[in-house]
């Protein structure tokens, strides 16, 4: 193989590490904080998408990208507080809140991606890139819209994990994450922070599905790819921190671009579900994981 | 004058299964009241229903002139088991209660592992803040000095004697009306009960009102005010720290035996 091939790879597997990382934080912190899994993730990824889609693009409101994108990262969020409370918190209290979450998410993504068929139709739609055209340098070539998604991703994860280690307010949800009771026992509002965190995970799923939107295409099932590699990334990485994800997250992106040029474009979600197997058999807390759950 | 915590007939227990009932309890303000009684009689539950982490059967609990819980009996089972939380309202809410001033500090908590000393301490200054009470920042460090040293470190990998003073820091740093601590000295070294002894005793010596469950009477006799008895899910007896008997006349008199 030559060097060029080589450059080419490894920039994908950054490009597709970077929008994994996006994709699986929201999941990390539900789980990590909430102790459940989101299956209505993926369907946050495309409403977040046909929201800026409408917002922004010159078929809908017209707004312009960043208007667009800027309103419905801000919709996404109060989506998420509202599926909070409709879809996760009746059952707080159960003691099977896991199982039975997974079915209301699960309901809650059908409703919401049949909502999407209802009101913009399956047809495929792309929002118009932010910048067109490519970048080089020397062996580099990225497009100009791969080279803004990692740099305000990385800025995005940045500042997220400023929020969640240095803020107050971070560092509640934390502790609520790790020791519930003793958290209610200090007087934090557990249920606000609840929300919190499924909004901030619905906020980034929502710009997720924006850059997704604009390097590929976008139609009310655009979630569910990103949500089973959320998943594997998630697994891969170990539920113990959000961190791990992000890291879990590159690792699947490199992993995928190698195998999409090795192996074939097929077979890579394969190699990826029997890595994660794998993984599970040989170390079920995770590549990084340790076996306490916290942010 | 009124009482600064008044308990009327509480019952409650984890369903369905009963722990305690029909306890009065009182406390007066600047007062310590010790709960001394047996491993599984339901000490433990019934601090954690008056901190509302589980909801009373039935009774009431008063804190500072306000009801705390929601009034009338616990719903019937049916309506217990719905699955809508909302809609079948708890009868008592934990953080109401904590920001009320009435703290608990919970038997051996872990507290929150993966967080540093300094962070559970800035956590808790955040939650009294959000309570709406000033927390003394530097407070936690001239009670326990220790922690100082080991501010950096995670709450797991301290020790169970400094754990249990980051957990009464915490609950300090809420500046409670009331503290409840449930067995600070449990399983801890001879040397670290006197560590922890000479902290309530610093604590106490603030004048903050506490409700101290213990297993240690001749500790319990140095502090508290009065002394209940819990025994079987009631409180047998209350008597003044003059009538306090000492170790071997309460154990002849739980457990029978010769003098």
């Amino acid at each position: 193989m030559d060097l060029q091939s080589f450059v080419s790879i490894l920039i994908s597997g950054v490009a597709l590490g970077v929008l994994y990382a996006l994709m699986a934080f929201g999941l990390a912190i539900v789980w990590t904080t909430l102790g459940i899994f989101n299956f209505a993730h993926g369907a946050f990824i495309a409403v977040g998408a046909y929201l800026a889609w409408q917002f922004g693009s010159a078929a809908g409101l017209g707004l312009g990208y960043l208007p667009g994108a800027g309103l419905a990262v801000a919709a996404m969020f109060l989506l998420g507080v509202a599926t909070q409370f409709v879809l996760v918190r009746p059952f707080e209290r159960q003691k099977d809140i896991v199982l039975l979450t997974v079915i209301t998410t699960l309901a809650g993504a059908t409703i919401l991606t049949n909502l999407l068929n209802v009101v913009w139709g399956p047809r495929m739609k792309q929002i118009e890139p932010a910048a067109g055209g490519e970048l080089s340098f020397g062996l580099v070539h990225l497009r100009s819209q791969e080279a803004i998604m990692v740099v305000v991703v990385g800025a995005t994860l940045a500042a997220l994990a400023w929020f969640l280690l240095r803020t107050a307010t971070g560092r509640s949800m934390r502790a609520v994450a790790q020791n519930r009771e003793a958290a209610q026992l200090m007087g934090l509002d557990v249920h606000r922070l609840y929300a919190l965190t499924f909004g901030l995970a619905a906020a980034v799923a929502g710009l997720a599905g924006i850059f997704i939107a604009s390097i590929r295409f976008m139609s009310p099932n655009m979630g569910d790819d990103p949500l089973q590699k959320a998943i594997v990334v998630v697994i891969l990485g170990g539920v113990a921190r959000f961190t791990y994800s992000i890291y879990a997250a590159f690792v699947v992106g490199m992993i995928e671009a190698f195998s999409t040029y090795y192996v074939g474009l097929y077979w890579t979600p394969a190699v990826l579900f029997g890595l994660m197997i794998l993984v599970l058999i040989v170390k079920p807390e995770g590549l990084f994981g340790r076996r306490q759950r916290s942010v | 004058m009124s009482a600064l915590l008044r308990v009327e007939r509480l019952s409650g227990g984890y369903e369905p299964v009963q722990v305690f009932r029909d306890v009065d309890l009182v406390v007066e303000d600047r007062a310590c009241v010790g709960l001394f009684g047996p491993n599984g009689h339901g000490k433990t539950t019934l601090l954690r229903t008056i901190s509302g982490l589980i909801d009373p059967w039935s009774g009431d609990v008063i804190f500072d002139g306000v009801v705390l819980n929601r009034p009338g009996e616990r719903r019937s089972r049916s309506s217990r088991n719905l699955n809508y939380d909302i809609l079948v309202r708890r009868r008592m809410d934990p953080t109401r209660v904590a920001r009320a001033g009435l703290v608990h500090v919970a038997q051996g908590s872990p507290l929150f592992p993966e967080l540093t000393v300094a962070e559970t301490l800035s956590v808790a200054v955040t939650a009294a803040r959000a309570g709406g009470r000033a927390a003394d920042v530097d407070m936690p460090y001239v009670l326990f000095p220790q922690l100082k040293a080991r501010r950096q470190s995670k709450a797991r990998f301290l020790s169970g004697g400094e754990r249990q003073m980051l957990a009464m820091a915490c609950g300090m740093l809420a500046a409670p009306r009331l503290l409840m601590l449930d067995e600070p000295t449990l399983g801890l070294s001879p040397k670290l009960r006197v560590e922890l002894a000479d902290a309530v005793h610093a604590i106490r010596a603030t004048g903050v009102p506490i409700i101290l469950v213990d297993q240690d009477i001749e500790f319990l006799r140095d502090l508290v005010d009065v002394l209940n008895i819990f025994d079987h899910g009631s409180i047998s007896a209350a008597m003044a720290r003059a009538d306090i008997p000492d170790h071997d006349a309460v154990m002849a008199q739980m457990f029978g035996g010769a003098r």
